[in-house]
């Protein structure tokens, strides 16, 4: 092996600031979303005689999750903003093309190991029906968690936007359980997003972990999904 | 329809003095849940309004509201059945029995049509059309749909007939459910609870009497003034919750020292009430006062929510979430390592075959 290779490389710019700086927002509000939510769903006993302040608080506890909630919620505005301004930006399961259905099978015919290698793309249809699924995901938790949080005043603004949700689960306690068990998809998405994108870089020569970083793909091979960007 | 004489009429028939009367019409505004700057508006009503005609119908119960609604103290449920209101008809609180009482009924509805208030407790039976719940001869829903075609308000006393209530527990044998879709269309104030609290039974009839409009009332229609609040927000132990100090058993200190009872299951967060600010038997106690975990009797589906001492993640018909949780994930972990061991394999194999071609080349 040489260490130094002269190699003809093509560089991709796919996804703005804006994505990068959500994505991360996302990932690591997730990561305190989750935590203090199990803690929320089962607390830790606090071993005094008397209720004050502690580290463990379920008030503090509360409130990271709720302000967590209320920064990845805000983070949106720049997802929808990268998606207004870059193309690359635009990562919706092309479902309305032909070809989008041939590739996904293709795909899905490599990841089950039953086909050597499938095409290159910047951004694959699986990956991007992934995504897809994800959003569809958090749209559930913003929905329920609003819909419990706005309740302490059911005729107020956000129980007014919020409290149907509670009504088409049936109860408030189906919101409860359809929050809990949809986090815990949320962490299967994640233990596959991440396996996925670390595959990709070290198996198949994609720049996915670095593009992530960069918003650039330096490839030597030419994606199938190149022209996109243009 | 011969005069029917009003709160203050009852009042002066009576020798009552009118301070009494203007003590009464207090006390009424403060159990309607209204602003004191209401008091004179409540006065007004008690010296005009008519004494409102009620017919109270049970259907498919336990009667237990009725065993609650008898208790209220502010007012007395004498005072109401005897002065506030005119109860022309009620299953349970009648002397009168047999024919003469059903045709009372019948009697009741053509004289009043339009005009009488008609509370109803208890589910309707909708199965094998509805012989799972007679009386007098006659199916309740007969009876419920008679009554309802000429009220001028109904209200739907206890979680049966709001929301169907124990008998509508799956599998629900009898169909029972809540008479909402039974009154033609007719709006239904909503005074769920099993039972409700004594004084919000007689709060919302008196509201309904003296204004001769139902209360303001929330999406699902229940009079915003009870059940505006969680229990879990009004709750005398939200301090303890807020804190972290939650009793792990009913026998621990936590429990003897009065600390929350979220993790045995109350239902507290869930649940809409006036349990927390009301309290029953004129402000003795309520359920999580006295130690015991909310079921949330006042939810449209508490009775399948069991069970009632588990929430998330024991919660739930499929086993503790949590651990599914961690059992599903381990899975996905262990599928994602076994999927890059055979990935890496395939990947040799087939750079092995290209280096062979490359050889025969």
């Amino acid at each position: 092996m040489k260490s130094v290779k002269e190699v003809k490389r093509k560089e991709y710019y796919i996804f703005s600031p804006f994505l990068r700086i959500f994505h991360w927002i996302m990932a690591s509000q997730i990561v305190i979303l989750f935590i203090t939510g199990l803690l929320i769903t089962k607390p830790m006993n606090v071993s005094t005689t008397e209720p004050f302040f502690t580290i463990t608080s379920m008030d503090l506890v509360r409130d990271i999750h709720f302000t967590a909630a209320f920064i990845l919620c805000a983070s949106l505005i720049l997802r929808v903003y990268g998606f207004i301004v870059n193309k690359g930006d635009r990562l919706f399961p092309r479902v309305w093309e032909g070809h989008f259905y041939e590739e996904t099978v293709d795909v899905a015919l490599h990841y089950m190991l039953l086909k050597p290698h499938h095409a290159s793309f910047l951004r694959n249809p699986l990956a991007r029906m992934s995504y897809a699924a994800l959003y569809g995901l958090l749209a559930i938790e913003i929905l329920t968690g609003f819909a419990m949080y706005f309740m302490t005043n059911p005729s107020g603004t956000g129980g007014l936007l919020f409290g149907w949700v509670n009504t088409i689960l049936g109860s408030e306690m189906m919101s409860h359980y359809v929050h809990h068990y949809v986090a815990w998809f949320i962490i299967l998405f994640a233990i596959g997003h991440m396996y996925m994108v670390i595959r990709a870089e070290f198996m198949e020569g994609e720049s996915e972990v670095s593009s992530m970083f960069s918003g650039k793909k330096i490839l030597a091979h030419t994606p199938k999904d190149a022209n996109e960007l243009d | 329809m011969e005069k029917r004489e009003s709160l203050w009429e009852a009042y002066l028939r009576r020798g009552l003095s009118r301070r009494s009367f203007l003590k009464g019409c207090v006390a009424l505004t403060s159990l309607m849940g209204l602003s004191t700057d209401m008091f004179s508006k409540v006065v007004e009503a008690a010296e005009t309004k008519p004494l409102p005609v009620v017919v109270w119908i049970h259907g498919h119960e336990c009667t237990g509201c009725d065993e609650s609604f008898i208790r209220s103290a502010s007012p007395l449920a004498s005072d109401l059945v005897l002065t506030n209101i005119a109860l022309e008809y009620d299953h349970l609180l009648s002397a009168a029995c047999g024919a003469p009482f059903e045709a009372h009924l019948d009697e009741t509805i053509t004289k009043y049509y339009g005009n009488y208030i008609l509370c109803v407790e208890g589910a309707v039976a909708t199965k094998e059309s509805g012989v799972h719940c007679m009386s007098g001869g006659h199916t309740f829903l007969h009876t419920l749909e008679k009554a309802a075609k000429g009220a001028a308000a109904i209200i739907a006393y206890g979680s049966c007939s709001a929301y169907g209530g124990i008998q509508a527990a799956a599998p629900n044998p009898t169909g029972s459910t809540g008479i909402e879709h039974f009154v033609g269309g007719k709006p239904v104030v909503k005074v769920p609870g099993c039972p409700p609290i004594p004084e919000v039974m007689t709060g919302v009839v008196m509201h309904v009497a003296l204004f001769g409009t139902i209360p303001p009332l929330d999406g699902d229609g229940r009079p915003k003034q009870f059940f505006g609040n969680r229990i879990h927000d009004t709750c005398y132990r939200r301090p303890f919750f807020d804190a972290g100090m939650f009793a792990e058993t009913y026998d621990d200190a936590g429990s003897k020292a009065g600390w929350c009872l979220y993790k045995l299951g109350c239902r507290g967060p869930e649940t809409y009430n006036s349990c927390g600010n009301l309290r029953w038997w004129q402000g003795m106690s309520y359920p999580i006062q006295s130690g015991a975990a909310c079921i949330g009797c006042s939810n449209s589906n508490f009775w399948d929510e069991a069970p009632f001492s588990a929430r998330l993640p024991q919660y739930g018909k499929i086993g503790d979430a949590d651990k599914i949780g961690v059992a599903l994930g381990v899975m996905t972990a262990a599928g994602v390592g076994a999927h890059a061991v055979a990935s890496i394999i395939q990947r040799n194999s087939r750079d092995n075959l290209l280096e062979e071609e490359h050889d025969d080349k």
